[in-house]
């Protein structure tokens, strides 16, 4: 059955919070906290995009003005299967991909970016400004607040700021400022410095910059990961995985993603739940930034300087320092408030895997293919490999759906340094 | 009638005035009495109550203060406490709130940190000879609502925001039409409810009450114990005319 766009892209964003087991732990302020973090979040985020962050609507419904530029950039992103990679592992299940870098960034990013900047132009702001790593949540937020007139800071982790130049380029395109975090305009930045003066930078310091900065200067932070309301917004993934699936008679019995913060994961997995799906859930990270297995549940702030609320998350601390592994998108400290408490109550399963196995299967899907993962995707493709091979010992013909949460084409350098170093 | 249920915090803003205040409450239009104990972490409480928590920190042991708040206030009197602090004791804690004559009491972080024990405390709580007053937020899972509305014994407490005095942008009447249609019991609603609108909208929803803290905790900062109870007739009057 043919379908058309609009029909594809949903009208109304799906939230889990009602459809959780037992209640998500609200955000909190710390004990003998000296300010409010939860008051400040209404000066650091759009007014609207906070409702929803507190939203227990099952469905909200998505403006016409950002359903409208979600088609305008080419959702729905396309849902294939992969054939070739199925001949290749010899298996019966059968692969599908909901492929996110198919959009202008080159990743699911933008779906969340888009409604943030529209709401914070509706209500009058005339900048924003936020924190990237990997950059691709830089790219995101440059793009959506020049498709609506806003001006844009972004503080990119140094490390990344050195190793990418490309993505500060494709920032500057989108009419973006770009600052390698830590900077001295903060004072976040300037404790890192005074600490370090060649600090490498993080995401929670430059989370931090991006907060105090936005708040010095009267704009809006917008939030990319994390954050139950990102979830929310990224619900577009897997709600046009769905009407896709149904469209070509599948239901999946085993869903995977990997996970950095868990916007894409939750984007991707979660309205299935909300279908009351019996599929295997399966979130994916790397063995290098070990949160599933050795992160603990507890109340955490998602910023290094803690300026933001506590949240109740699996976490290795705000202050981990995370080794310099390629997948720059997974190396946060925790995991959103509600897939954590999924994986605690074991709707969700998890597998952490190691750099060298990652470039494997980053390289076979490509072989197979054709597209190159992002680094962060590739630990969900080597969890359907995983999970293809295991059908195939067990003789069952599953269908496996995954998200593809963006391409590698930026990270070719990174490609180049595995090849050298994991030559097989 | 609309219930008017009068939060402050034991000993606030001195121990002379929160007898006074206690004593004119009933008098004022206040239903129901909560009192909140000063926690060592006060988890879901915004900065005004924080504040309180910390004037009264000076006044040393007012456990004396709450059997006398409840003999003069002549309404009945709530406890609102974290069961947090009380787990290694709960048993002895109960007693101690009975021998004051008490009437019920009021655990937030009941169901969000102890879901699993609901209906353990529930029981104790029952078998020490007080009432519950279960506390639920808009994160609480539909069917945990509506067990919670079945066992609740005074009324169903329902804090619309993730914490006390900030007025974090929530959709109120909508949130409570939610829990509306869930529970049968009597729906109190409270937590970051302090404009007349928000009220107004509560009471519109569905509501048949609504508890008030922040603004109260406020006044009697500001102009002490005769502004407090104006403000307390002031929400009579808004719950009698909406």
């Amino acid at each position: 059955m043919e379908l058309n766009p609009r029909d594809i892209v949903p009208e109304f964003w799906y939230n889990i919070i009602p459809d959780l087991p037992r209640p998500l732990p609200p955000p909190r302020d710390p004990p003998g906290a000296d300010f409010s973090r939860i008051d400040l979040l209404r000066d650091i985020m759009p007014q609207e995009v906070l409702r929803q962050q507190f939203t227990v609507e099952r469905f909200v419904k998505i403006p016409e003005e950002v359903r409208d530029r979600y088609l305008n950039i080419g959702r729905p992103t396309p849902l294939l299967r992969a054939r070739k990679l199925e001949e290749k592992l010899r298996t019966p299940a059968r692969i599908y991909f909901k492929y996110e870098g198919a959009t202008p960034t080159g990743s699911h990013k933008i779906n969340a970016a888009i409604p943030q900047a529209y709401y914070a132009q509706a209500e009058g702001i005339s900048a924003v400004t936020t924190e990237t790593g990997a950059g691709q949540w830089g790219t995101a937020v440059a793009l959506a607040a020049s498709m609506f007139g806003l001006k844009s800071s972004v503080f990119m982790v140094r490390v990344s700021y050195e190793q990418k130049p490309m993505r500060k380029t494709i920032m500057n395109l989108y009419g973006a400022d770009v600052y390698a975090s830590p900077t001295n305009f903060t004072e976040a930045g300037k404790r890192a410095l005074s600490r370090d003066p060649n600090h490498p930078g993080s995401l929670g310091i430059a989370m931090s910059e991006a907060v105090e900065y936005a708040l010095k200067q009267r704009w809006k932070y917008l939030v990319g990961s994390v954050l139950d309301v990102v979830l929310l917004y990224q619900s577009v993934i897997g709600l046009e995985t769905s009407t896709q699936l149904e469209a070509v008679g599948e239901e999946p019995d085993v869903l995977i993603g990997c996970v950095g913060g868990g916007s894409n994961f939750g984007g991707f997995a979660f309205p299935f739940l909300g279908h009351g799906t019996k599929a295997r859930l399966i979130a994916v990270g790397p063995a290098e930034v070990p949160k599933f297995s050795s992160g603990k549940y507890e109340y955490d702030y998602p910023d290094e300087a803690g300026l933001l609320p506590m949240i109740k998350m699996l976490t290795l601390g705000r202050e981990y320092v995370p080794p310099p592994i390629y997948a720059g998108g997974l190396r946060y400290h925790g995991v959103a408030p509600s897939l954590s408490l999924l994986m605690q109550e074991g709707r969700v399963e998890w597998r952490e895997y190691e750099e060298p196995e990652i470039f494997e299967a980053a390289k076979l899907f490509s072989e197979t293919q054709g597209i190159v993962p992002a680094p962060e995707s590739a630990h969900a493709v080597k969890a359907v490999v995983d999970e293809a091979m295991r059908a195939k010992r067990d003789g069952e013909r599953r269908t496996i759906a995954f998200n593809l949460s963006g391409h590698g084409l930026l990270d070719l350098s990174n490609y180049e340094s595995m090849m050298k170093r994991f030559k097989s | 009638m609309r219930k008017l249920v009068v939060y402050d915090t034991l000993g606030f803003p001195t121990p002379q005035d929160f007898l006074k205040f206690s004593e004119g409450l009933k008098g004022a239009g206040c239903d129901i009495y909560e009192v909140g104990l000063p926690p060592k972490y006060a988890k879901y409480d915004g900065p005004v109550i924080r504040r309180s928590h910390q004037t009264v920190s000076k006044f040393g042991d007012l456990s004396g203060s709450l059997k006398e708040a409840v003999e003069v206030s002549k309404v009945p009197v709530v406890v609102l406490t974290y069961l947090e602090e009380h787990l290694d004791r709960l048993r002895e804690f109960l007693k101690s709130l009975r021998e004051s004559k008490v009437e019920g009491v009021l655990f937030p972080d009941l169901l969000i940190d102890f879901p699993d024990q609901l209906e353990a405390v529930v029981s104790k709580v029952r078998s020490e000879g007080l009432k519950n007053v279960i506390f639920t937020a808009p994160s609480v899972p539909d069917s945990i609502i509506k067990r919670s509305g079945e066992i609740t014994d005074m009324f169903l407490y329902y804090g619309v925001r993730p914490t006390t005095g900030i007025p974090i942008p929530v959709d109120v009447g909508a949130l409570i039409r939610r829990v509306r249609n869930m529970v049968r019991s009597d729906l109190i609603v409270g937590f970051g409810l302090s404009s007349e609108s928000d009220l107004r909208s509560a009471l519109r929803a569905g509501a048949d009450g609504v508890a008030v803290g922040t603004a109260l905790i406020t006044e009697l900062e500001g102009r002490g114990v005769t502004g407090g109870l104006a403000l307390v007739r002031k929400y009579r009057e808004i719950l009698d005319g909406a």
